[in-house]
């Protein structure tokens, strides 16, 4: 970390302080630049300035503490130049042919399906995010018609979620662009980003470009942290909801020098201390926890091109879950009740740096990250303990082609380093990855209308070998209203058999695996057909999907053919997720948001021999989301309801299952629907949200199955379809002051 | 769980039917300005500032023709202290008559 600041001090450019700016202005004709006279220039934020001469041209003279000039004609769009050196600068405005009667504000746009990205994605702004409780990064897809959130067992509570049907770990997981919460933070790790530290969040949707590696299988799920250069200056945040959990958020952004070097230190404490058992089982419905983070990140731009970034975040968290009376003191034994004790400490760091050259044709980029994560933890008897250290770097280098950029080439290399230590039923478990890979993509997007994108890579792993990866993408709007994208594409990933599947351990039946490293490998093909309508002056956006993963190799997860074991096996044999999607946005009534949108899951694997619907996954989802804001959005209204439904529980076979009158439920779950709302009130500096989860109160009956002896045959907590919370009122205060 | 239901449904339809009322029942005071924002950073600060003003019901803010236009409850606020407000964030505050404000923004629909 120290390198990092020292070297960011050395990159420091030594600005001279220039007594007065000059330049000239020019509008942007037709047949070209014709010099602009009478231009009003003046510093921003102030009415300083002059106007420039009938030659275009103005001298000013410079104001300390300002550096951005705004230039500014009535029927030109207005232009903010910054101003860092001697040189006379030249600015060229634009006619604008819009020119409105007034600018009437608009409403935020929530989550909006991008039409210029190659690759199908849905863009999650911070709009959005206001409108779900949102805690942390788990919770913040409530409103996402494409990605599922569940728990994956009813005692530790993990959050788990679905895109296109299949599990998160098949969904590369990014923090600004570079895989991040991988290995052993795959089971948490989505609880480990506070939802205020939250800038913005990119679902997209089948194979990705081959610049972040060959990991992702189903999509890629981005977070964007909030950025230390920011308007941001004080962010608070508190929340409380009535089964126990309180949580605070805070950050600050600082102006270390203008905004050439900020910084931001962000703080997070959440807390569970209350023992909720709500249906009486004597299991605690959610595990009591703390947790404690810090963050620290720097950034420097220096407005010519040369950008660096780079941070740490610390982490602790403790969780405790099992049987009411259980604590982390205690020593696991069958005297004892029932307990799951997890305690996990981790630190992230992160340094990218970038370049563009003069002419804007060319740039550098460097993103690297490191991780330590240690977990030591207990299921009842089990013992699991393990610690990971990882680091990441990629080098990319962007070249145009040629001067419009039509053509565009991205190349570069890449290093993994995992290494893993694991410890489980008293047996050791070592492996270390060591990946280097090189790619190149290729970009060709002669309009607005059309880009094609084509891109290899070539990585060398230690253990599974060599392997290609291809990848394409292509969009097309060929007409107005009318853009189409499809995308097909190789995935691969390392699938870490005990730590992604520890949650197994919550089950009296142990788990047996062959190998403790699979490689799985899949193809990806997609087609998404976009239409974008104006319907009563209102945007009307119509969208439909399909997705089709198939898998060459799998982790497969057989929890029914045995009644001794669970068994995770590498297969070979038939798996597949097929996922159609339809959603419609649109305002019915200014500024009431409309989303509404349906998905179809088809998802089979192989099981014993079998092809069988992957277990605990809810054949279909629909999505009605509401969003009504008052008249310069002082008042915020949300309400969401998700129909989810029905599938398939994994058991074993035993004869008395069979009887008629319990058939149906043992082997399947029925559809269920889940309701939120949340109302927000806006004041200048502060706000204030009043919300409930889960209203209808709906529960899974019976999560955990044979209650009355965790430590005998029949117990079983991972068999969960639905919530195992009931209904959860929450009220949350944010204060936010920014720089102006 | 019906009462719920019933409760939230009211609380909505309040919030709609309430905000749309409110809003025709008593005759807003308008007061117009012209301005020297300039950039359209400014005119968000200034939208964001004003809206919580005493009172504020409409904004019509923008900083092409350097206008702004605040329609606000009657008793609530002034069209002094709504100057002082633009004034506090460092822009000109220059009242004009409704008319004066049409016209402004006639004529820069007209420069077009």
């Amino acid at each position: 970390m120290k390198k990092y600041i020292i070297l960011l001090f050395i990159l420091f450019p030594f600005l001279s302080k220039a007594q007065s700016v000059s330049g000239v202005v020019f509008s942007h004709e037709a047949n070209g630049k014709q010099p602009l006279p009478g231009v009003n220039v003046v510093w921003e934020g102030t009415s300083e300035g002059t106007a420039s001469m009938p030659d275009g041209s103005f001298t000013l003279k410079n104001k300390p503490g300002r550096n951005k000039l705004v230039f500014s004609f009535v029927g030109y769009e207005s232009q903010t130049v910054r101003v860092s050196d001697n040189d006379p600068l030249e600015v060229v405005l634009q006619p604008n042919l819009e020119l409105e009667e007034v600018t009437v504000i608009q409403k935020d746009r929530g989550t909006y399906l991008s039409v210029i990205n190659p690759i199908q994605t849905e863009n999650i702004s911070g709009a959005e995010l206001h409108k779900a409780a949102c805690c942390n990064l788990a919770e913040s897809f409530e409103t996402n018609p494409s990605v599922d959130v569940s728990y994956s067992d009813a005692v530790t509570g993990a959050k788990q979620i679905k895109l296109l049907g299949l599990d998160g770990t098949y969904s590369q997981l990014q923090v600004e662009n570079m895989p991040a919460l991988r290995g052993l933070a795959t089971t948490f790790g989505l609880t480990y980003i506070p939802g205020p530290w939250l800038e913005s969040i990119q679902v997209s949707k089948g194979a990705a470009s081959v610049l972040n590696g060959y990991e992702s299988i189903a999509g890629q799920i981005n977070a964007e942290l909030k950025k230390p250069d920011s308007e941001e200056k004080l962010f608070l945040n508190v929340f409380g909801n009535d089964e126990g959990r309180y949580e605070f958020n805070g950050n600050t952004n600082i102006k270390v020098k203008g905004d050439t070097l900020t910084t931001g230190i962000f703080v997070h404490a959440s807390d569970v201390s209350k023992e909720n058992d709500h249906n009486h089982d004597g299991f605690l419905d959610s595990p009591l926890s703390s947790t404690f983070e810090v963050a620290n990140r720097w950034k420097y731009n220096n407005h010519r091109g040369g950008m660096a970034q780079a941070g740490f975040t610390l982490l602790w968290n403790d969780r405790m879950g099992g049987q009411v009376g259980a604590n982390s003191d205690m020593i696991p034994s069958v005297d004892n009740p029932y307990g799951v004790n997890i305690e996990t400490n981790r630190v992230d760091a992160f340094f990218k740096s970038g370049i563009v050259s003069q002419d804007n044709h060319r740039a550098l980029a460097i993103l690297t990250n490191f991780a330590r994560h240690e977990t030591k933890s207990y299921y009842g008897l089990s013992r699991y303990d393990a610690d990971e250290t990882r680091f990441y770097g990629n080098l990319v280098y962007t070249q145009d082609l040629d001067l419009a950029a039509i053509h565009v080439l991205n190349s570069g290399a890449s290093f993994i380093y995992d290494d893993f230590n694991e410890m489980l039923y008293n047996q050791d478990v070592q492996r270390t990855e060591k990946v280097p890979g090189i790619f190149t993509e290729y970009t060709f997007k002669p309009s607005d209308r059309l880009t094609l994108m084509a891109g290899i890579r070539a990585d060398f792993h230690n253990i599974f070998g060599n392997f290609v990866t291809p990848r394409m993408h292509f969009r097309y709007q060929f007409a107005d209203h009318y853009t189409i994208r499809t995308s097909a594409g190789k995935g691969y990933r390392t699938a870490n058999v005990i730590s992604e599947n520890t949650f197994l351990l919550a089950n009296s039946r142990p788990i047996s695996w062959t190998e403790d490293a699979v490689q799985e490998e899949a193809w990806n093909f997609g087609f998404a057909f976009i239409q974008n309508y104006k319907l009563l002056d209102r945007d009307l956006s119509i969208n439909a999907e399909f997705f089709r993963t198939e898998f060459q190799q799998k982790l497969v997860v057989d929890r029914e053919t045995s009644s001794e074991f669970i068994y995770l096996l590498p297969s070979t044999e038939k798996a597949y997720a097929n996922s159609l999607q339809f959603d419609v946005r649109w305002q019915p009534v200014k500024r009431l948001d409309m989303l509404l949108a349906y998905r179809v899951n088809d998802i089979k694997e192989t099981i014993g021999g079998e092809l069988k619907d992957a277990p605990l996954t809810s054949d279909y989802k629909g999505l009605i989301n509401l969003n009504y804001t008052t008249n310069l959005k002082k008042w915020m209204f949300d309400y969401t309801i998700q129909f989810n439904g029905g599938g398939r529980i994994p058991r074993v076979y035993e004869e008395w299952m069979n009887r008629a009158d319990i058939a149906g439920d043992i082997f399947e779950f029925s559809p269920y629907t889940i309701m939120n709302a949340q109302v927000t009130k806006y004041f200048r500096y502060w706000n204030i949200y009043l919300g409930v989860e889960n209203l209808t109160d709906f529960t899974q009956s019976n999560p955990i199955e044979g209650t009355d002896d965790p430590f005998g045959e029949n117990f079983s907590a991972t068999n969960i379809w639905g919530p195992t919370m009931g209904r959860k009122i929450y009220l949350g205060l944010r204060f936010n002051l920014n720089y102006e | 769980m019906k009462k719920l239901i019933l409760l939230f449904t009211m609380a909505v339809f309040i919030g709609f039917a309430g905000n749309e009322t409110f809003a025709q029942k008593k005759e807003n005071k308008v007061v117009c300005f012209k301005s020297n924002m300039d950039c359209a950073d400014c005119e968000k600060t200034v939208t964001e500032y004003l809206k919580f003003e005493k009172g504020v019901k409409d904004l019509k803010i923008d900083h092409v023709s350097n206008t702004i236009l605040v329609e606000y409850k009657d008793g609530k606020n002034s069209d002094e202290e709504l100057a002082a407000a633009i004034e506090k964030k460092g822009y000109k505050a220059d009242k004009i008559t409704k008319k004066e404000y049409e016209e402004i923004v006639a004529k820069n629909k007209k420069e077009e």
